[in-house]
Formats: C-alpha cells, sequence, structure tokens
C-alpha cells in the first residue's frame, strides 16, 4: 500500500473512497480503521499489534487490487522506465526517490527488513518485484493471485 | 457461416478471440463457445497464434510462471510447446517451440510490463462472459494456497536445525566448563560447613 501512496499522493482519501464503492463500509468505516489495519505492519513506526480478522485482511487486499486497478496505467509506466532505463529514467527514478523517501518517514529504520528495502543495492529488485505483484493484481484473478502471495510468504 | 471475434486488450497487448457460439445449448449469436483459432499481437514482438489447444498450454504456462515468479526464488516453466525462464528481474525469456517439423523456436523477450499485460489479457478472457472460458477448471490448482509440508526439505532444515545448534553450543559450553571447575575444593568447602554446624549445634 507504501507503494501505491508512492504513486498516488492522496491515496489514503481515495482508499476510503473506494471502500465505499466496494461495499466495505462494515468492515472499513472510516479512514482511522484504514490506518489502524495499516500500523498492523511491524516495520512501521507507529506499530500497533491488533488481531486482525480474515475479514479485514481481505478488505484491505480487494482496495489495494481495486487502487491497483486505477493506478495500472502509472505502474506500467514505471515498470517500463526501469526495463528501458537507459532511455526513460525519470518515471522510475521519481518512484524510487518518493517512494524511499515514505519509507524514511512511516518505517522504523532501525529494523534489518527496512535497512535493507532502503539500501540501493538490494532495494532495486523488491521494489520492482512489488509494482509487478501491483500490476498482477488488478482483476478478479489478480486479487487471488495477490492473496495466495501474500498467505504464501 | 460467420465466424465471431471478441477481442481482449492491456496496454501493448490484443489478445482476439475467434469462433462460433454453440447453438445447440441455445446461446446468443455474439457469444464464443467453439473457439477456432486465437491471436495474441504483442508490441515490437511477431504475431502469436494458434487452435485451442495451444491457448490452453500458452495460458497454463504464463500462469504457473507468474505464480512461480512471485512465490519462488528461480521461477522456470518447462513444457512440450513452451519454456519460460528469469533472464533477470526485468526480462523474462519465452521459447515457443512449433509442432511442425522443421520449424525453428521463436524466441522473444519480454519485459515486466509486457509480462503484466499478457496475464491481464488472460484474466479478462477469463472473466469475460461471452467467451465460455476452458480454464476456469483446468488452472484452479494455481489458486489454490500451497500446503508448506512439514517434510519439505527446506521446512525440515528450518524446523530442526535452530534447536540442534543451540543444543550443540550448550554441550560444548559446559564441556568447557567441566576443565575450569575445581570439585575437591567443593567438597572440602562442604565439609566444612557441615563441622561449623555440628559446632553451632553443640553452642546450643
Amino acid at each position: 500500500m507504501l507503494a501505491l501512496e508512492t504513486i498516488d499522493i492522496n491515496c489514503a482519501e481515495s482508499l476510503f473512497k473506494i471502500s465505499d464503492k466496494l461495499n466495505l463500509k462494515q468492515v472499513l468505516p472510516n479512514k482511522v480503521t484504514i490506518w489502524k489495519l495499516r500500523n498492523n505492519n511491524p516495520m512501521r513506526r507507529s506499530f500497533n499489534r491488533v488481531s486482525i480478522s480474515f475479514v479485514e485482511f481481505d478488505a484491505l487486499l480487494k482496495l489495494t487490487s481495486e487502487m491497483s486497478k486505477y493506478l495500472y496505467p502509472f505502474i506500467r509506466e514505471i515498470l517500463q522506465s526501469r526495463e528501458d532505463f537507459n532511455n526513460n529514467p525519470y518515471a522510475w527514478n521519481n518512484f524510487r526517490d518518493r517512494y524511499i523517501e515514505l519509507m524514511k518517514e512511516r518505517l522504523n529504520i532501525n529494523t534489518m527488513k527496512v535497512k535493507r528495502l532502503l539500501d540501493s543495492r538490494f532495494n532495486d529488485e523488491i521494489f520492482t518485484t512489488i509494482l509487478l505483484s501491483l500490476a498482477l493484481s488488478i482483476s478478479d484473478e489478480g486479487l487471488k493471485r495477490l492473496r495466495l502471495t501474500l498467505l504464501n510468504s | 457461416m460467420l465466424q465471431n471475434n471478441i477481442l481482449f486488450n492491456q496496454s501493448s497487448v490484443k489478445l482476439e478471440i475467434i469462433g462460433l457460439p454453440d447453438y445447440s445449448n441455445n446461446e446468443s449469436k455474439d457469444n464464443i463457445s467453439i473457439i477456432s483459432q486465437w491471436k495474441l499481437t504483442i508490441i515490437n514482438q511477431p504475431l502469436i497464434e494458434g487452435n485451442l489447444d495451444h491457448l490452453k498450454s500458452f495460458i497454463e504456462a504464463f500462469y504457473t510462471y507468474t505464480n512461480y515468479l512471485l512465490n519462488t526464488e528461480n521461477p522456470k516453466y518447462q513444457s512440450k510447446l513452451i519454456d519460460i525462464k528469469q533472464e533477470n528481474h526485468l526480462i523474462h525469456d519465452v521459447i515457443l517451440k512449433s509442432t511442425k517439423p522443421n520449424v525453428k523456436p521463436l524466441n522473444l523477450k519480454i519485459g515486466n510490463s509486457c509480462l503484466a499485460d499478457i496475464i491481464n489479457c488472460f484474466d479478462q478472457l477469463g472473466s469475460s462472459e461471452k467467451v465460455k472460458i476452458i480454464y476456469s477448471k483446468d488452472f484452479s490448482f494455481l489458486f489454490k494456497k500451497q500446503n508448506k509440508s512439514l517434510f519439505h526439505k527446506a521446512n525440515i532444515s528450518n524446523v530442526l536445525l535452530p534447536p540442534l545448534i543451540s543444543l550443540f553450543s550448550i554441550f560444548i559450553i559446559s564441556s568447557g566448563l567441566v576443565y575450569f571447575y575445581d570439585a575437591t575444593n567443593e567438597q572440602d568447602t562442604s565439609i566444612l560447613n557441615s563441622e561449623n554446624s555440628f559446632i553451632s549445634i553443640k553452642t546450643l
């Protein structure tokens, strides 16, 4: 979701609107609920251990999938920019810089996982995989693919 | 008889399905139930076409490979018709082997963006109501959670190695400490202590 937020600056608002559109109001009634669920990530600076139910997990996945659908042209452009970096580095560089900036702001930079994410020797491949996972999650089958990937990881 | 033609587009990829509706099932004349031909057009790549069996193999190859790509470290798919492997984290090497004799295999190098387009085209085909899709049952296993068996080689090592290493290190450290432990000294002091206790009892 942080990658989506990197692409769409107004992501928090968009996620809330999408939750309304997807009839997820019962599970995600307001922005605070979404924020609390997102804070369940142990890498976050504001990590808050709250037991997350499968319905809430699934609602977050649906939001991610739907948001990726809207942002697909941008995600694709960034991936293409990385493939053709010598001729078109702008989109990739822009994404990478903003993503790192957001990670430094939101994540606990003292943990090894986050240090690895910020390390330019490793993060190139990780960022590409994250974007590819988002690009492959824009359909119903894609949602299943995303769920499977997260459950198997 | 005129054949129906249904298109699925996703950025750089166009999938064209050509076929006929199944009139015996009272299907709408716009639907396709009998696929006679398909064409996959990818920008800057040669046209790929074939029959229903080729389409099934193609979809299975790409779905399985994508599944491996997202869930394993070294994704690779090999079959009679298609081989796909990762050249690096940006490029995928696809080899299409023809069923006709004396036809050289076709080698395609596709990027992540193009791979995503192809998969999304197949997803559109899968969710289309106009095409009676061929793979919903065949490939459903790809979307099921993989059972992580405890008896898998990697899992066994992950489960058993840490406690074994810790037990072994405790054994090594404690056996090393045995050499520094002076047992006789301890015995003497215990005797002294017992004597002292006798004295204290006598004084009482």
